[in-house]
Order: structure tokens, then sequence, then C-alpha cells
């Protein structure tokens, strides 16, 4: 049964009303206060007289119509679907919500934040989080099973592992006291082995994708099968098992090319230039990387990072003129993108190596000490720090600047020691 | 003079020392694209 204080408040929040306004002439304030803490139940002419003013009926007769609604539309939450689907449905189900006392309304409003997530509205899920989180102390397990899992989800697109963590660690409990369809399951499990990975926890990060990727084969999920290889492949690249990790990536490039996801295919490309990157392998990169850049179907931002990626290893490999011709590349993309600030770690990138080419020493000192590594440090990007302490301090020895030099070795060893927790 | 030789000495220790980890262990060096824990369809063009 709905918690109907709890519907009330929502409602009257929804229509910015305050509670001196609905209980006007119908119940005093204090008692208001009451019904929508549940802290005490009204009687139903009250409650009609409450929802009469909300303009809300309590005939149930469209109960099955709405539920049957909501599950369609949660389960478009979670599949590849249009942006525009997505909210004609929304819409939809809003306006029967507005008119119709509903035991559906909880849940519903609960996967608003997982909606405005999808939508790229971080905003607007942070404050329906903060909103629905007066009334958490009402939630029965299912409600709090998906109040946790979309609040990791906002930590995870935020870039709050740890948090997402937790979140995600207390919807798994909830799990053994639900019921829900296997797929449900493994997409928490596909978000957990995801944040494992971003936590570089390689192991959990394997095994969880594992158990995801178990289920999605059964429904032949494919899109979700690749994004779990993709998972496993850079977990198995983590520990140096080079043929597992190709092995899985070449399954994801297979499952991407049957779906024709073109964001996947290039997500897997990217990832296997990073592999022989780091194999030392540079020619084998370079073409995964340039597959990735050449296909003008793909996300800038992910063409951005490829060219960033190259130009690293045209660096590497001293070839000058190649580096020279990326860079140029890269700030040619960067330029259409509306808000850099956004990006701001592929420009820094580009600029690093740039001043390093024309040999403008101070203007590169200044950009990697003053801004690049602060930057990293910031983000706890310690895998860059890595990379560009090493590469700052590289250029002081080059200079004979051996106590600057030692300083640079020094932030790249603390920031190893972070990535490997030693 | 010291203090200079203290300082090389140093430094030298802390490159071989950084040099001997990245020889020993899985060090990750490199930017990994882990799929995104939302999924969507996306525009075909993207701009």
């Amino acid at each position: 049964m709905i918690e109907l204080g709890s519907y009330i408040k929502l409602q009257r929040t929804k229509q910015e009303m305050t509670q001196g306004e609905l209980a006007h002439g119908i119940v005093s304030l204090s008692y208001l206060s009451k019904i929508e803490n549940l802290k005490t139940e009204a009687s139903p002419e009250i409650i009609q007289a409450l929802c009469t003013r909300l303009g809300i009926q309590i005939d149930n007769s469209l109960e099955s119509t709405i539920q049957e609604k909501c599950k369609e539309w949660y389960g478009m939450l979670f599949e590849v679907n249009d942006k525009e689907e997505i909210t004609s449905k929304f819409k939809e189900i809003q306006s029967l919500m507005d008119s119709n006392l509903t035991e559906s309304l909880l849940l519903f409003e609960i996967h608003k934040i997982r909606y405005y997530l999808i939508l790229g509205e971080f905003d607007k899920a942070l404050n329906k989080i903060n909103e629905l989180n007066e009334i958490s102390g009402t939630f029965d397990n299912l409600h709090l099973y998906y109040w946790y899992k979309f609040r990791g989800n906002y930590n995870s697109v935020t870039a709050e592992y740890n948090p997402a963590m937790h979140m995600y660690r207390l919807a798994e409990d909830k799990l053994n006291r639900i019921e829900l369809e296997g797929q449900e399951i493994a997409d928490t499990e596909y978000a957990i082995s995801v944040t494992h990975s971003k936590l570089r926890n390689t192991l959990e990060a394997i095994d969880y994708a594992k158990k995801a990727l178990d289920t999605f084969m059964k429904h032949y999920n494919f899109v979700r099968c690749a994004q779990c290889h993709n998972i496993l492949g850079i977990s198995y690249r983590r520990i140096k098992m080079y043929d597992k990790a190709i092995k899985n990536f070449n399954l994801a490039l297979h499952l991407g090319k049957l779906n024709n996801n073109k964001q996947l295919i290039q997500l897997t490309n990217q990832n296997l230039g990073h592999l022989y990157s780091t194999k030392g392998e540079a020619k084998e990169a370079i073409k995964y990387f340039q597959e990735v850049i050449n296909d003008e179907e793909v996300h800038l931002v992910e063409r951005v990072a490829a060219v960033a990626s190259l130009v690293r290893e045209y660096y590497n490999v001293y070839n000058f003129e190649e580096t020279k011709k990326a860079i140029k590349y890269g700030f040619e993309l960067l330029d259409q993108f509306k808000n850099i600030q956004q990006y701001k770690i592929f420009d820094y990138v580009l600029h690093t190596y740039d001043y390093l080419l024309r040999e403008e020493h101070t203007k590169f000192e200044n950009l990697v000490i003053k801004e690049f590594i602060p930057f990293l440090e910031k983000n706890k990007d310690f895998a860059n720090v890595i990379i560009y302490a090493d590469l700052l301090a590289k250029h002081f020895e080059k200079q004979y600047k051996y106590k600057d030099a030692t300083k640079y070795y020094k932030v790249a060893n603390f920031a190893y020691e972070q990535i490997t927790n030693i | 003079m010291k203090r200079f030789i203290a300082g090389l000495s140093l430094g030298a220790l802390l490159v071989t020392g950084f040099a001997f980890a990245q020889q020993n262990d899985p060090v990750d060096l490199s930017m990994d694209r882990e799929p995104s824990v939302l999924s969507i369809k996306q525009p075909t063009v993207f701009f």
C-alpha cells in the first residue's frame, strides 16, 4: 500500500504549494505535517479533501495501466533507446501520475534520478536525490534498492567512485530481500564491475564483469556483453594477461559490429590501442588510434582522446613530424567543443607536447608544473600524473637541472604508490 | 659541492628506484576507456 503522507508531500512540493495553502480549511498545519511525515493516519474524508485540493483522483481504476506503462519505461532506462522515445513515455506517465493516486509513484520518482542521468541533466538528478532524501525513511526494500543504485549511478557519472561503490554495495545488500529479473541484477553487477575497474580493483572488476556477462549472454544482450568484454579486456591488460585481454576486446568488437554500435566499436579500438601501447608495439597502437580518429560517426570526445593517445605514441617513437600533425589535428577537433573546460585534459596534453616540440621550455615547464599536474592531482588521475611528472623530470635531466628532476621523479613515485596502494 | 653530490646521488637513487618499479610491477600508464554505467543510443552524427 502506498504511503499516503509521502505521496501528498511529493505532490504538494511538486505543485509548489505551502503546507498552509493545502491545509487551509481542511486540517491544521501541524496535523498536515504529521500526515506527511507518516506520524498519523488521516481519515479517508481528510485524504479525499486534500487530494481534491491537489487535483488528484483517488479512483484507482487506472492502477494496472500505470503499472504497465511504468514497467515499460523502467525497461527503457536500462536498454539502448532514443532519448526522445524515453522522454515521450516519461511525459505520458507523468501526466497520469499528476492526476491519479497510484502505488507506483515512489518508484517512478526514484527512477527519475536515472532518467535525468541518461539525459545528462546531472543537476536535476541531484535535486531529485535531495528531494527524495526527505522521505527516504518511508522506503521499502524495493525502493531502497533503486534508491541506492541510482545514487551510485549519480556518483559514477560525476566520477566519485568510492561513494559510488558504497551505494552499489548497499543496493547489492538489498538483492536477497527482493525479487528482481536476472538482467536487472546483472546491470547492478555490471555497474559494480565498472566501478571496481575505475578504482583499479582489477580482480574484483573481473569477478563482477563475469557474473554480469553470464546473465547478459543468456539473454542475448549483445551490447551489454560487449561492455562486459571491454571491462574484462582492460582488467586482463592491467595484470598483463595480454592474450586474454585481446580475446575479450575482439569479442567486444565482434558484438559491436553485430549490433552496428559505432561507439562501442571505437571504444574497444581505443582500448586495443592502449593495450598495444603498453606492450610497446607502437605500430599496432597507432593503427587502432587512427581507426577511432577516422570514424566521423563516433563522439568528438572519443576522437580527441584517441588523438591525445596518438600524440604520445608518435612522440615516444621519436616521430616528431607525425606528432606535430596529430597535435594540429587535435587542436582543430578541440575547437569544435562548446565547453572546453569539460575536456581540459586533452587541451593540456596537446599543449604539453606542442611546447616540447617547439622547445619552448619555460612555457612547457609553467604549464605542466602550475596547471597540468595540479589538475591531474585534483582529479586523482594518478596514472597521468606519473606520465607527465616523468616527462617533466626527464626534461629537467636533459637541462642538467637535477634538483628539479629529482623533485618530479618523487612526484611520479608518489603517484605510483597511490595506484599500487603501497 | 658536498650538497651537490648528495643531491645528485639522491636523484640517481630515485631514478633507479622508479625505473626498477616500472619494470617489475604492472603499472598502468594509459588512459583506459571504461564503458558507461548507463546505456543510451547516441545520435549518429555528433556534430
